[in-house]
């Protein structure tokens, strides 16, 4: 018998050559992805974890344990009823963007697996793929016991499968990331950017927040899925090098675009949470601040590895990090019976520490909850007050991210037009815009919500929207937490 | 005809589409987009209806001002702003 130190590294790089067929047949371009190179370029494709299958099952099933542990510890139904009620709805947040996107990874990775151009690579996407997996499984396993309680975290498997104007934006994403991609941008896009990037926020910065807020199930939980992440993640990084040496501007064609994409999604998922729907009192950090630790510098540092520049939009994230989630929340706040979790509206607490976080341009938001909390003032607070204090008409959508047009300031939205093809279209922002017209024929025929409703695939009727399209019920559309009875107010 | 449109007001934080007829006046359309985004922001007072640059006469109707469906127009407080005037 071979030792492992003998038998691994052979099994892990058997590959062979064709005798019935073409490499190029074997692993399309179109699905293999670009730039084809033959496998000689590959061959040297090598990554740290070098984990055989028998080791992957032990490890899993130690970590599977120990999340169940917490679960049954501190976990139950009756420990989530305890939370504060703005982070139980930064909880059907995540709960509902969660697992179905991991499920979207599950098939990213099979496709790595499949069209991978070296066989270490391919071994690594199959152990990538039972991992997403795994991160679908169980968000959905944790949140199904809240479901009788409260039937938003119904949304933890629902949310993908309605028309919802974020699901619509996550499927656009999640499609475009994962599903619809091909095996060399599914790596770099998904390992490198999302994965190294934007969800060790998600699941290291939240983790941080969750302990703060009591809620430990969470925090484990993420913390466990960050353990695989931290592994497949590594697969991205020897196919970016490979990109690199032979087309650098499509290399940083590909960065540019997919740090956009994830900012944009991210900033609404976890900007939300972090500033709005975390108590003042257990916040670490604003959702700058761990942008700015977690994000930017891990950023920089893989720009500096791989010999990249800086997007040329740099200036423009800069201050979106300033406002943007910002922006969306206070419109949110006045759609949410859109969505599927409730909202609070920032006291003047809170309000004294985002001026304070955010001091660039405070000053234009604070203006817009003062004047929220005088339409609830005037028709006073109660759940039957609910659609007094509710935007009328229809808002509007990127037509690349589709996410709200809320880019830019208050003074300066920074929402533009154009005419392609003889077809209309509009984005929240330059970067958008600019990705959209790199692969107008990846984007063009998309159609956002907007058109959807002028076009009568969607209703124009507001409630029909909600219940038929979004599949909202009064039970579940999103509501202020305290009905508009705030003390301060 | 009927125009939907994006409209910005300022001090709102999103775009809201307002459909009007191409026969309405640019003061009723300014009136939509004041009372869309009402909730979020204050829209008392004079507001320039922008279009393409252009801040437009609150009496000549979206089809003097030439208005497309699906285009952007703004509501803006005059900070002394260089736009050209409509005479028309």
């Amino acid at each position: 018998m071979l030792n492992r130190e003998d038998w691994l590294p052979l099994a892990r790089k058997l590959d062979w050559e064709f005798s019935y067929t073409t490499e190029q047949e074997v692993f399309p371009p179109v699905i293999s992805g670009h730039p084809w190179l033959p496998h000689s370029s590959w061959q040297d494709w090598e990554e740290a974890f070098k984990t055989s299958y028998r080791e992957y099952v032990q490890n899993q099933h130690e970590k599977d344990m120990a999340v169940y542990a917490v679960r049954d510890a501190v976990g139950r139904l009756e420990n989530v009823q305890s939370l504060a009620t703005p982070w139980i709805n930064g909880l059907k947040i995540h709960a509902a963007a969660l697992p179905l996107a991991e499920f979207t990874g599950t098939i990213g990775n099979l496709r790595g697996a499949r069209f991978g151009r070296d066989s270490a690579w391919r071994a690594m996407a199959c152990f990538g793929a039972l991992d997403e997996f795994r991160h679908t499984q169980i968000p959905l396993l944790l949140m199904h016991e809240l479901v009788r309680w409260n039937a938003q975290f119904d949304w933890a498997h629902k949310f993908y499968h309605t028309n919802n104007w974020f699901a619509i934006a996550a499927r656009h994403f999640f499609d475009e990331l994962t599903l619809g991609q091909n095996a060399i941008e599914f790596h770099i896009a998904t390992n490198v950017i999302l994965e190294t990037g934007f969800t060790n926020l998600q699941f290291v910065g939240l983790a941080s927040l969750a302990h703060e807020a009591g809620d430990y199930l969470f925090e484990k939980m993420v913390t466990s899925i960050q353990t695989d992440e931290a592994r497949h993640a590594q697969i991205g990084h020897p196919v970016l090098a490979l990109v690199m040496k032979h087309d650098p501007d499509y290399a940083q064609y590909l960065i540019d675009k997919w740090f956009w994409r994830n900012w944009h999604l991210f900033s609404i998922l976890t900007g939300v949470s972090m500033d709005y729907l975390t108590a003042a009192d257990q916040r670490s950090g604003s959702f700058k601040e761990f942008m700015e630790e977690w994000i930017v510098d891990q950023f920089f540092r893989t720009l500096d590895e791989f010999g990249l520049k800086k997007p040329w939009y740099w200036d423009i994230f800069l201050d979106e990090l300033e406002i943007y989630h910002h922006m969306i929340y206070a419109s949110a706040y006045s759609y949410r019976s859109t969505l599927w979790f409730d909202f609070v509206m920032p006291s003047p607490t809170d309000r004294k520490w985002l001026r304070q976080k955010y001091p660039k341009y405070w000053d234009d938001m604070d203006a817009v909850w003062k004047r929220i909390g005088e339409r609830w003032k005037a028709v006073g607070p109660g759940p039957d007050k609910e659609s007094s204090v509710l935007g009328t008409a229809l808002p509007t959508f990127c037509d690349l991210c589709q996410l709200p047009l809320s880019a830019g300031t208050p003074r300066n939205n920074t929402a533009n037009v154009l005419a392609y093809e003889g077809k209309d279209y509009i984005f929240c922002s330059q970067p958008c815009r600019w990705i959209f017209l790199r692969e107008p024929e990846r984007y063009a025929s998309h159609t956002g919500l907007v058109k959807r409703v002028l076009s009568g695939e969607a209703p124009a009727d507001f409630k029909a929207l909600l219940t038929d399209y979004f599949r909202l019920t009064p039970d579940t559309w999103g509501k202020d937490v305290y009905a508009g009875d705030y003390d301060w107010l | 005809m009927l125009l939907p449109l994006y409209g910005f007001m300022e001090g709102d934080t999103i775009g809201l589409l307002i459909v009007a007829d191409e026969q309405e006046s640019v003061r009723s359309l300014s009136e939509k987009l004041r009372d869309a985004a009402s909730l979020r922001a204050d829209g008392s007072g004079y507001m320039d209806v922008v279009y393409r640059g252009i801040v437009l006469d609150p009496d000549s109707t979206l089809a003097q001002a030439d208005f497309k469906p699906l285009q952007r127009f703004d509501l803006r407080r005059n900070h002394g702003l260089s736009e050209s005037r409509d005479s028309r």
